[in-house]
């Protein structure tokens, strides 16, 4: 679309009280990547990722998104505009369905609005992609947790996002949920949209991302191929404790 | 549906931690259970136009019984208005104490118009559209905030109305209150005008549930922020709903003081108006359509019974069956009502057992 990154921060910090979340990060995101965005617990990679939808207003600095200053943009704005996060605690709409679930992304989310009888078949095939489509009758409560991560990436992806940020969508996974989730992330970066995830699952994130991020105390503190970042000596003090490495690291 | 699992989808499979076996039963059910839901929101589709013809001949076969039509008159007045609080109060979730304003705003532009000349029925728009500007006036401020913190302003903004009008008497009479003309039509025509309003109210409520719009409040009612991120506007929407229900409201409030001929701050800005509503609503079943229209079918009958013999006595009634509900059946009597529809359909009971 533009020659500017799909996603580009300058200078953001994002401060509660005294609390430093985000500290003077400043970062460009590259079209069609699965960049990983890691880090110790509080980092503030949640916090990055309120800023970048429009949960939280930066304290300081600017957030580009797809050509547009998005700085201060409410989060239905920036979501219309194609950037779309999922949520660390899935949030399914409990009494709808799975397939009104995913309405809602696909009637609000994107350029083009949809009613709701497009909306329907939209998401109907959203559901395909996603492996969701058996459990579309059920009410979003029946589901399991792996499943209600999937429709929670079901329900962004309905939106049509060019850059979508998901935020722990491995957690609490079993080792072949994991593994089936890795799939699905990676075929929808191949239909050509910018992933940047939040992930705690190293294998999976390694394994995933062109391109790792490192937040420690707010601050960006290392950037790179996941063979770099690993080998990153900082990286490794600070997020995994002196001496550690990581095991399987690239697979 | 739940059968033919195409499973070539990117995750294949899916993600199930022990074997299907587990899992379909559950599934199954769940979805016997929409498809049911599906048929009886269909039938219950039928039932209103039915219904509402039924009704409509009532004044045409008995024109002379007034304790007939005028059980009719108040009972599809309070139909329509516990239908239009529901679009904001069910749909979206925002439980409002406030809408006796809305009633009363629109009872008296009706009233004050009709005074100057004007022929009542044309007033009704404007009631209604004083009463949703309004609405929005009190909704942008108020409307921000959630669950009870929301209830308990619009209980400020409901009473603070009242007195302000008590104390407005150059303009609504005051504490005496304000007399109308007394040339009225039949109780057949307010009968009739009653139940087109109902009509109208049950017509949007509907529309609304199964529009884009509807889903928007149903996704911001169940979790605002996640709404919010999958790009539903919600503080429009809120405001939109909340107009609405307010505009339906006020054109209640101008056709009740046609009807009454006397307005008194006290009775159409009263906070049992607003309370009425809540009631109707939850007597009757939160955010569904049935809900109110069971609700105030069943509010007026306890109210008109009761009043009569026993002033206050209904009020009781009211709380008990409140504590009924929520205790046995928290979807109300509309809840109640598909709980025994199902029942009774043969064929559709269990198809449970295996």
């Amino acid at each position: 679309m533009t020659a500017s990154p799909p996603l580009q921060l300058r200078h953001v910090t994002k401060r509660f009280g005294g609390l430093i979340a985000v500290d003077d990060v400043t970062v460009s995101i590259q079209p069609g990547q699965i960049t990983g965005l890691i880090g110790p617990n509080g980092a503030g990679k949640t916090t990055l990722f309120g800023v970048i939808s429009g949960r939280f207003a930066p304290t300081r600095g600017r957030v580009d998104a797809l050509g547009r200053d998005v700085t201060g943009w409410s989060p239905h704005a920036i979501c219309r505009l194609g950037v779309c996060v999922t949520h660390q605690i899935v949030r399914p709409f409990a009494d709808l369905s799975v397939l009104e679930n995913v309405m809602v992304g696909a009637a609000f989310g994107g350029a083009g609005r949809l009613e709701a009888g497009a909306a329907k078949n939209e998401a109907m095939a959203v559901l395909e992609f996603a492996g969701l489509a058996a459990r579309a009758a059920l009410p979003a409560s029946a589901l399991t947790l792996a499943q209600r991560k999937r429709l929670e990436i079901a329900r962004a992806l309905a939106t049509r996002p060019s850059v979508l940020l998901l935020d722990e969508v491995l957690a609490g996974l079993t080792p072949t949920e994991v593994s089936h989730a890795v799939t699905l992330v990676r075929a929808i970066c191949a239909r050509g949209t910018t992933i940047v995830m939040i992930e705690h699952v190293m294998h999976a994130v390694m394994n995933l991302s062109h391109r790792v991020l490192v937040l420690n105390y707010g601050r960006l503190i290392a950037d790179g191929t996941p063979d770099e970042v690993t080998r990153d000596r900082q990286v490794i003090e600070a997020y995994l404790g002196a001496g550690a490495t990581i095991g399987g690291a690239r697979g | 549906m739940i059968s033919s699992a195409s499973s070539s989808s990117p995750g294949g499979e899916d993600l199930r931690p022990g074997g299907g076996e587990e899992d379909h039963r559950p599934g199954a059910s769940a979805a016997a259970d929409g498809g049911r839901a599906a048929v009886r929101v269909r039938a219950a589709a039928l039932l209103a136009p039915a219904l509402g013809a039924a009704l409509a001949c009532v004044p045409v076969l008995a024109p002379r019984n007034i304790t007939l039509l005028n059980l009719g008159f108040f009972t599809f007045l309070y139909v329509a208005q516990g239908l239009a609080w529901n679009i904001l109060g069910g749909f979206a979730g925002y439980v409002s104490f406030g809408y006796a304003a809305f009633f009363g705003l629109g009872a008296y532009t009706t009233a004050l118009l009709w005074l100057s000349g004007w022929t009542p029925v044309l007033t009704f728009p404007l009631s209604g559209l004083l009463a949703a500007v309004f609405s929005l006036v009190v909704g942008v401020p108020t409307l921000r905030l959630v669950g009870p913190y929301f209830s308990i302003a619009t209980i400020g903004v409901g009473e603070a109305m009242r007195i302000l009008m008590l104390n407005l008497d150059r303009i609504t009479g005051g504490a005496s209150g304000l007399n109308l003309p007394t040339v009225v039509p039949s109780k057949a025509w307010f009968y009739t005008a009653a139940l087109v309003m109902a009509a109208i109210a049950y017509a949007t409520a509907t529309w609304i549930r199964g529009s884009r719009f509807g889903l928007g409040l149903a996704a911001l009612r169940m979790d605002l922020e996640a709404a919010e991120t999958l790009g539903v506007r919600t503080a429009l929407f809120k405001n939109v709903a909340h107009m609405i229900s307010a505009f339906l409201v006020g054109v209640c409030g101008g056709l009740f003081a046609t009807y009454f001929q006397y307005l008194h701050p006290d009775t159409v800005f009263s906070f049992t108006e607003s309370i009425s509503l809540v009631l109707i609503a939850l007597i009757g079943g939160l955010g569904t359509i049935w809900g109110p229209i069971l609700g105030a079918a069943v509010f007026y009958a306890v109210q008109d019974y009761l009043q009569t013999s026993y002033p206050t006595l209904h009020l009781l009634a009211y709380g008990i069956l409140l504590i009924v509900i929520l205790l046995f059946e928290p979807r109300g009597l509309a809840g109640l009502a598909a709980r025994i529809w199902d029942r009774l359909r043969p064929g559709a009971a269990p198809a449970r057992s295996p």
